[in-house]
């Protein structure tokens, strides 16, 4: 069953997203980045995608069912952790700066859907 | 308390590998060597080891501790000469500073004579030799070798010359000011010192290392195939007059009555000279074939040990063997150190030889006695048949060993993550620690060929006899293979897959394999390379640290782990060192105080060598070649980088 989910936020993991991958990119084909031509770059800027296409998913369909809530708030958490990590062993500062910015987004979102929730539960208590 | 983070944070990188779906699908002149010694000059860097001492040393002050953290790149270029794959280049160069000129070597045997503030090429020598099916051990070079007349004649071209080896044994000199070809060195400029080696002749002689350079003899050693034959070229070093290339003398290092059952003991790695005795000190490394000595029995006492020689006759002065009965391919890797100890109120002109098994041999230059003691101690005995491993080996207690005695034990984290595939491999190994003799069923060689101490070896401050060495971490798993089963495994071949090779012509073939686990992981705990420096007049360690990083698929290991280096520290005055050598393609700048990285900075590839230092129109100067090693990562380069304080 549907119902609407906010999309605050969403557009914030979409800009980090591809930040993300514009990073990795440059770190790919750059020498002096010390990661040129390594499969860590790769792992990250692919995470990244599938950060984008989830976030893009979240953006752009409010009206979703819970399960797909679920999978796609639980799944971009993963991401931003993963990358995070990655970044840190990668000694990426940007990378990291990015999957922060990620996080400031997902934050928006689920606290947003929580206020949203919250409203449409006072509500229904105030019709009683 | 960033190493606790970092290694707590990658069990949490492990973990997270599991459960996140996104991220687990995806690896000079001897004139000029003496002005260095007595430290009247920072303007020069003319030998591969700094000078022909090998202190790898300089005066320069400008760069301190202070202000390193200021230091940029300068200029950089790229000499085109880089190949993967069978032609995979490993360049391991010192760039020279000497003549007003950056002059270094290229695994493609170019010279490059290049502006020492600017990077701009001067001019190119291409010796050729590079085409074709590789020879040797493939495009390898070390540099290049500089001399000088004492006494110019005015007017003349090559009273400076350059000189730079090929894999195919040919020795180039070229004029240092217009890189023109000397046309009274050798055959128009060319000596072939391929044609002196005519017993046993399985390969060219690979001449990777630049000669050590005393007044007008070039000292020459060369490289070989050790682990793929029996019976091979009998190691030589050679005499060679630099001005005419003409050979002087010839240094037997295998005995004549066992020329026929060995080869090789070859000098591969830097010689030194005392510029004011005319000795020249050898490097020897392990006879043919490397892991069975069962062909080789009878002693040859001038086989992985360090010799001293007049520079100018190739008479024997001294010998010490530092390993009898090398079984383990543990050739004596590196120029010793040539410098003045003052122990007990006595100055003892001394040499350290710093060794694959992490002993720093220091002996009395002039007569090969040792300033500390050294110790014989019983090692375990083969149980292969046929082979019959020394009983006894030189043990060097103090200066305090660059390893421990003992293998390395398993990391529990690569053990867990392999499913025990560490520890069960482990157990089928004959393990006994120090000089564990290969065997049928695979033993542990501790250390390995790897080291120790790689062929950089050590620098030394001569004024205060601070020395610094890197060293590594590695052992390695030794299997010979009963020649019929070989044969049967891996053909006639005398190279196979997995790190055979064939030692054609012996009762075995060897395989050498690296200690790591399903995922690359290596086996043993940590650290993989240290750093260390002694006070050489009193030998006591001054501090020891785990040096570099461990880089894979772009991930930097925690800094606790260190790295497996090749390549070399140097010491300025100022009281910096300055080094590249490890895994994760940083050079470092490094308080020769504290072992505290100060600076660091990220170039193309591991600057597998030493740098040069100089001052040249009053501004310091780092140079790296940057080259790479297919032994540490893949990543490889034709890189020249300067780096220098900003005006």
């Amino acid at each position: 069953m549907t119902q609407p989910h906010s999309t605050r936020g969403a557009w914030l993991i979409v800009l980090a997203s591809l930040i993300t991958v514009a990073i990795c990119v440059y770190d790919y084909y750059t020498p002096e980045t010390g990661l040129i031509g390594s499969g860590g770059v790769i792992l990250v800027a692919g995470a990244a995608v599938l950060m984008f296409l989830a976030s893009l998913v979240m953006a752009i369909m409010p009206n979703r069912g819970a399960l797909l809530q679920t999978f796609l708030t639980v799944s971009i958490l993963l991401d931003i952790i993963g990358s995070s990590v990655a970044g840190y062993f990668l000694e990426s500062p940007v990378i990291m700066a990015a999957q922060a910015l990620a996080l400031v987004g997902w934050l928006v979102n689920v606290i947003s859907n929580a206020a949203e929730r919250s409203v449409e539960t006072d509500e229904v208590e105030d019709e009683d | 308390m960033k190493t606790k983070v970092k290694t707590a944070a990658l069990v949490a990188l492990g973990a997270a590998a599991a459960a996140a779906i996104y991220l687990s699908p995806f690896g000079a002149t001897a004139q000029n060597s003496m002005m260095m010694m007595a430290g009247g000059s920072d303007q020069v860097w003319d030998a591969f080891g700094g000078n022909q001492q090998a202190q790898k040393y300089s005066t320069a002050t400008q760069i301190t501790p202070d202000n390193v953290k200021n230091l940029k790149r300068a200029w950089s270029i790229h000499t085109g000469d880089v190949s993967s794959g069978r032609r995979s280049t490993t360049w391991g160069a010192t760039p020279l500073f000497v003549n007003d000129t950056v002059y270094v070597g290229t695994p493609w045997y170019r010279i490059f004579a290049v502006e020492p503030d600017t990077g701009k090429t001067k001019w190119v020598y291409a010796a050729g030799g590079a085409e074709g099916p590789p020879q040797n051990q493939g495009l390898k070079s070390r540099g290049v070798a500089y001399w000088a007349a004492a006494l110019p004649e005015a007017g003349q071209a090559c009273q400076k010359m350059v000189y730079v080896g090929t894999q195919n044994g040919e020795l180039h000199g070229v004029d240092a000011d217009t890189g023109k070809r000397c046309a009274g060195f050798g055959n128009n400029g060319v000596v072939n010192v391929d044609a002196w080696s005519t017993k046993n002749k399985k390969f060219k002689l690979g001449l990777i290392q630049p000669p050590a350079v005393y007044k007008d003899t070039l000292i020459l050693g060369w490289a070989g195939l050790d682990w793929v034959y029996k019976t091979e070229n009998p190691g030589t070093v050679f005499g060679i007059d630099a001005r005419t290339g003409a050979l002087k003398w010839t240094f037997n290092i295998i005995p004549p009555d066992m020329e026929n059952q060995t080869g090789t003991a070859n000098v591969w790695a830097g010689i030194s000279v005392d510029p004011e005795t005319g000795l020249a000190f050898l490097p020897t490394s392990s006879p043919s074939p490397n892991y069975y000595g069962g062909d080789r029995l009878k002693e040859m006492p001038y086989a992985t040990a360090t010799v001293a020689v007049k520079a100018e006759t190739g008479e024997v002065v001294w010998s010490r063997q530092l390993v009898h009965h090398d079984i383990w391919d543990v050739d004596t890797n590196s120029a010793p150190t040539l410098l003045d100890i003052k122990k007990d109120g006595q100055v003892i002109p001394a040499l350290i030889q710093a060794t694959k098994m992490g002993f720093h041999f220091v002996l009395n230059r002039n007569t090969g006695e040792p300033v500390w003691p050294i110790e014989e101690r019983p090692y375990p005995a083969s149980d292969v048949k046929g082979e019959v491993a020394a009983k006894t080996q030189p043990y060097v207690p103090y200066p305090e060993p660059t390893i421990p005695d003992a293998t390395p034990p398993v990391s529990k984290f690569a053990d867990f993550v392999s499913f025990g595939e560490c520890s069960r491999w482990k157990a089928r190994l004959r393990d006994e620690g120090r000089y564990t003799p290969p065997s049928i069923r695979g033993s542990i060689s501790w250390p390995a060929t790897l080291g120790g101490v790689e062929w950089g070896g050590g620098a030394v401050d001569p004024t205060t006899n601070t020395y610094v060495v890197n060293s590594n971490i590695v052992p390695q798993i030794y299997t010979l293979v009963p020649r019929a089963d070989a044969d049967k495994l891996y053909g006639k071949d005398p190279r196979g897959p997995g790190g055979y090779s064939a030692q054609e012509g012996s009762a075995y073939g060897f395989k050498l394999e690296n200690f790591l686990n399903m995922w690359g992981m290596p086996c043993w705990q940590p650290p993989y390379g240290t750093l260390h420096s002694y006070d050489m007049n009193t030998g006591k360690q001054l501090w020891k640290k785990p040096f570099g990083q461990v880089q894979k698929w772009g991930f930097y290991m925690p800094e606790s782990w260190g790295s497996i280096t090749i390549g070399a520290p140097v010491i300025t005055k100022s009281g910096l060192i300055f080094i590249g050598a490890s895994m994760d393609s940083r050079v470092r700048a490094i308080d020769l105080k504290t072992g505290d990285v100060l600076w660091k900075h990220i170039v193309d590839a591991p600057a597998v060598s030493q740098p040069a230092v100089y001052t040249y129109k009053g501004k310091q100067y780092v140079v790296f070649a940057v080259g790479g090693n297919g032994i540490l990562t893949p990543r490889l380069s034709d890189q020249l980088v300067a780096f220098a304080l900003p005006s």
